[in-house]
């Protein structure tokens, strides 16, 4: 009796506790990211993915902090490090998950970078890619506005090149705000960034 | 009861409270301080950042033996358990890992071409796009340095060896037909479709022990993975069509094309300085197919061509021409698998089998034959630590040619041989640093022919200079069986050698790459015979020898010009040989001594095309004049061929190709063929050997029907 109900008082608390920590580690870390340190908020994501190996988050987190310092890096080298420290964060939690709609975003994001790194090498073999993983996350999560976004603005950039009509882009993107006005996040850490990013996009349409 | 739970919780939380702070430095291999570097205990929330001192400090409720982890970006991961309690004021070095973008890479003799490759001399898209290589895979490399451009024959000719010096692999196994059918004096082409590939490795020299039997150069082609998606490609051409397709399902993968060529058509309607009774025409197709396993992937590749052509050709000692009429039939298929297991082990294994099929009618003779050829291959591989790595591997080849020969109303000659060669190898790569790094190995082989055994030790070493720039040097030696034109008369032979020692200066930085290649290579072994030409009463000897020196220099760049990238290409070489009949020690017909390669390709937006330029320019080569008395004394005039290409992007899935060699037209002479025995005047007559027309027209449409609608066939031109 004494034994199950130590078990029992230790388990409840630890497990509060590590509740806590997780809230309080998932918010050092975004409050470091929007103060612009980067390499912190990445190193404290970090270790929570160290220590919760149940969410995906952590990981997902490294990778996006990590993919979107490179898209503002122009050193090469550094951008190298930083795209394949993301992908493989990334590549624990796709290998757990690999029908999550969030990660499959963010794995076409890591494709886009490495194209923007390098078009003639990388274009031609990982548009397609690309391309590939927006349709599958669009088949899994219709409705989630990244999807939306981040598969019309790719799709922009290349009708821009070909010189083709942009207007079924900019109307996917429009859809992408309406889902961002009604979207919930499952919880306060889940993935909910992009509005800001489809406003900006929105308004290269009416030019 | 109660005052025993309140006691447990009382200890419990006082153990939560009893914190413990550890400490220490973070500096990389020279004792630099790291900032920024993540430490941190495994499987807990407990760690710091380093401060720009490279200190850090943090305190945890974790006790006992844990494992502290450190990393930081392009420095490899430091894992350690240590003891919770006593770990304070410790210094954690980091070392750089190898596998960022400026580390060393050992590159001397290696061009390297696609996706895999950290320094990609050239890219897939560069094989379609190089105007005059017309999607030949051979026809692209010959506008790197090393190579010679040996227009009769259309193969790869690497520093002073002969075309059958370079062996050809893909997915790891050997192809032993790698070229498709022609006549004598007309140019060929490889087989393989460069739509299927995405990875070209192509040694000039010094390569490794995975590979032997070849004596110059080793070209490895990967076929793709993974497609990306499904789709269908059509091709209309002036000189035949072809169909492509690619189906993707879960977890494997199916690709196919044909093509069906024809010169007839062309050949009508551009005249040729060439007598056919039935130009060229061929019907080939491959196929890949691919299945994906948790650790590991399968392919299965396989090729085959049938080819007709039927041409009168001129011949100095007959008054007549001399009728060739060829069909030959090739297949070669493989298995391959590669894949993971266990602690960091990897496995490439496979088989491939390739039969060749030949029935030629020479005038009323026949030559009617047959080879085999099969491969079996097995490699594992082990990466000890981040810096070591070890692999050991085994071949075995069996070659069984069949060849009869019939005069009209004659007699039947029959010659043939049978060859199988055991052969082992071990090899080892070993980072010292990041700017230092070694390749040794060595291969052994038994060869049941000639029943030799023979070890070739294998080495090279890289060391980076500056940020940009580094060293390497290889040496090795390798060995090949005689080819199948000697001993298929005789077993009596002995492999022949090749040393070679190679010293190479890489730069790379933003888009620009220049690369210097010094070489000396020696031959030993080389066959030879006393007859006119190789036959059943030659006497042969393997007395044979030569060298080949040679400085090869490769300038490629992408940024100084907008939308535009060219590369130069340059070597010199001074090579002799004394082999064949050759009564003394000369350079071959096949080797000019300088040869200049330009290649440009310049995208204009505004009109959705990308334009190209290829020029080759070549020092002339020796020809053999009886009339002189030096032997190989004469030498022809300079080559040079200007080509030019056009794709037009009708629409984001149809492109228009247009493309024509040699526009200048010069009239190139690659060599002279003289008269057996002189004319009333004592003077040997002779033939020009030139080119079939002096210019070759391309047009075609390329159609990619997929439900992506970005992608085109651009990549395959």
């Amino acid at each position: 009796m004494t034994k199950i109900i130590i078990t029992i008082v230790l388990l409840v608390t630890s497990q509060l506790f590590s509740q806590g920590q997780f809230e309080q580690g998932m918010g050092k870390a975004f409050a470091l990211w929007g103060e612009g340190k980067n390499t912190e908020a990445s190193a404290v994501f970090e270790r929570i993915a160290s220590a919760e190996k149940e969410s995906w988050l952590p990981n997902y987190y490294v990778a996006l902090v990590n993919t979107t310092t490179a898209f503002s890096t122009k050193d090469k080298d550094q951008m190298n490090a930083l795209l394949t420290k993301a992908q493989s964060a990334l590549d624990v939690e796709l290998s757990k998950y690999p029908n999550n709609a969030e990660l499959l975003v963010m794995q076409a994001m890591i494709h886009t970078a490495w194209i923007s790194f390098d078009p003639m090498t990388n274009g031609m073999k990982l548009s397609g890619k690309v391309m590939e993983l927006y349709g599958k996350a669009a088949h899994i999560e219709p409705n989630n506005p990244r999807v939306v976004l981040s598969k019309a603005e790719f799709e922009m950039g290349s009708a821009r090149f070909f010189g083709t009509d942009i207007k079924p882009m900019c109307l996917e993107i429009d859809k992408s705000i309406e889902l961002f006005a009604t979207f919930k996040p499952q919880t306060v850490f889940h993935p909910k960034w992009g509005v800001d990013r489809a406003l900006e996009v929105a308004k290269t349409c009416k030019k | 009861m109660k005052t025993i739970i309140t006691f447990l919780l009382f200890i419990v939380a006082i153990q939560s409270n009893a914190q413990t702070e550890i400490s220490g430095k973070v500096t990389d291999e020279k004792g630099m301080v790291i900032p920024g570097a993540n430490i941190y205990l495994e499987g807990t929330y407990d760690g710091a950042s380093s401060d720009e001192n490279g200190d850090f400090k943090f305190s945890t409720l974790e006790t006992g033996t844990k494992v502290i982890v450190v990393s930081f970006l392009s420095f490899e991961t430091f894992k350690k358990s240590i003891a919770v309690a006593n770990f304070k004021n410790q210094t954690i070095k980091l070392r750089e890992s190898v596998n960022a973008l400026d580390a060393v890479i050992v590159t001397a003799g290696t061009f390297e071409a696609g996706d895999k490759a950290r320094v990609s001399v050239l890219k897939p898209l560069d094989i379609v796009t190089t105007a005059g290589a017309a999607g030949d895979i051979i026809a692209a490399l010959n506008t790197l340095p090393g190579t010679q451009t040996v227009g009769e024959s259309g193969r790869l000719f690497v520093r002073g060896g002969e075309a059958d010096e370079t062996q050809t692999f893909v997915d790891g196994l050997r192809v032993a037909q790698p070229y498709g059918a022609a006549a004598n004096n007309l140019p060929t082409r490889s087989r393989f479709s460069p739509f299927l590939f995405d990875g070209i490795s192509f040694s000039t020299g010094g390569y490794s022990a995975e590979y032997g039997e070849a004596l110059s150069s080793v070209l490895t082609l990967s076929t793709i993975d993974e497609p990306v998606q499904e789709q269908t490609d059509i091709s209309l051409m002036t000189v035949g069509l072809g169909i492509g397709n690619t189906q993707k399902w879960n977890k494997n993968s199916l690709t196919f094309n044909a093509a069906y060529i024809n010169l007839e058509p062309y050949q009508k309607l551009v005249p040729q300085a060439v007598d056919w009774n039935k130009p060229f025409q061929s019907l080939g197709g491959e196929m890949v197919y691919r299945y994906q396993f948790r650790n590991g992937l399968l392919k299965v590749y396989g090729a085959f061509e049938v080819a007709r052509l039927d041409i009168n050709q001129e011949d100095i000692n007959q008054s007549e021409k001399v009728r060739f009429d060829l069909k030959n039939d090739n297949f070669y298929g493989n298995a391959s698998y590669k894949g993971t297991f266990g602690d960091n082990w990897n496995l490439h294994t496979g088989l491939s089998y390739g039969l060749g099929l030949n029935k030629i009618g020479l005038n009323s003779n026949q030559i009617t034959n047959s080879e085999n050829a099969v491969h079996l291959k097995m490699k594992l591989g082990k990466k000890v630590t981040e810096r070591i790595k070890i692999s050991v591997g085994a071949d075995y080849f069996v070659t069984d040619l069949d060849e009869d020969f019939t005069e009209l109303q004659g007699e039947t000659f029959n010659v043939g041989y049978q060859n199988s060669i055991v052969a082992a190898y071990a090899e080892s790569d070993i980072f010292f640093s990041k700017k230092l790094a070694m390749k040794v190995g060595a291969r052994a082989s038994q060869t049941s022919l000639l029943d030799e055994f023979r070890l070739s030790p294998r080495a090279s070493f890289a060391y980076k200079v500056s940020k940009n720039g580094q060293f390497s040097f290889a040496y090795g030696d390798f060995v090949q069986t005689p080819r199948a034109d000697y001993i298929k008369y005789s077993g009596d032979f002995q492999s022949e050698k090749a040393r070679h020692y190679i010293l190479n200066f890489q730069h790379t930085k933003d888009g620009r790459l220049f690369r210097a290649e010094a070489y000396y290579k020696k031959y030993d072994d080389l066959v030879k015979f006393e007859t006119p030409v190789a036959q059943f009463n030659s006497v042969f000897t393997n007395e044979g020898s030569g060298f080949a020196k040679g400085i090869d220099i490769f300038w490629r760049d992408n940024k100084t010009f907008k939308n535009t990238d060219y590369w130069v290409s340059y070597s010199y070489i001074d090579t002799e040989r004394d082999y064949l009949n050759f009564p003394n020690q000369v350079t071959p017909s096949f080797v000019a001594n300088h040869t200049l390669s330009l290649v440009t390709k310049h995208w204009i937006e505004s009109w959705k095309s990308q334009i190209g330029f290829s020029y080759v320019l070549n020092s002339g080569r020796p020809y053999n004049n009886p009339n002189e008395l030096e032997f190989m004394d004469g030498k022809t005039n300079a080559f040079q061929n200007l080509s030019f290409n056009w794709a037009y992007l009708l629409s984001q899935q149809k492109i228009l190709y247009f493309s024509v060699s040699n526009i200048i037209g010069t009239d190139n002479v690659f060599g002279y063929q003289y008269a057996n025995s002189p004319d009333m005047n004592g003077q040997f007559q002779r033939r020009a050997i030139g080119q079939p027309a002096d210019r070759f027209f391309f047009v075609g449409f390329f159609w990619t029907i997929s439900e992506n609608k970005k992608t085109n066939q651009l990549e395959n031109l």
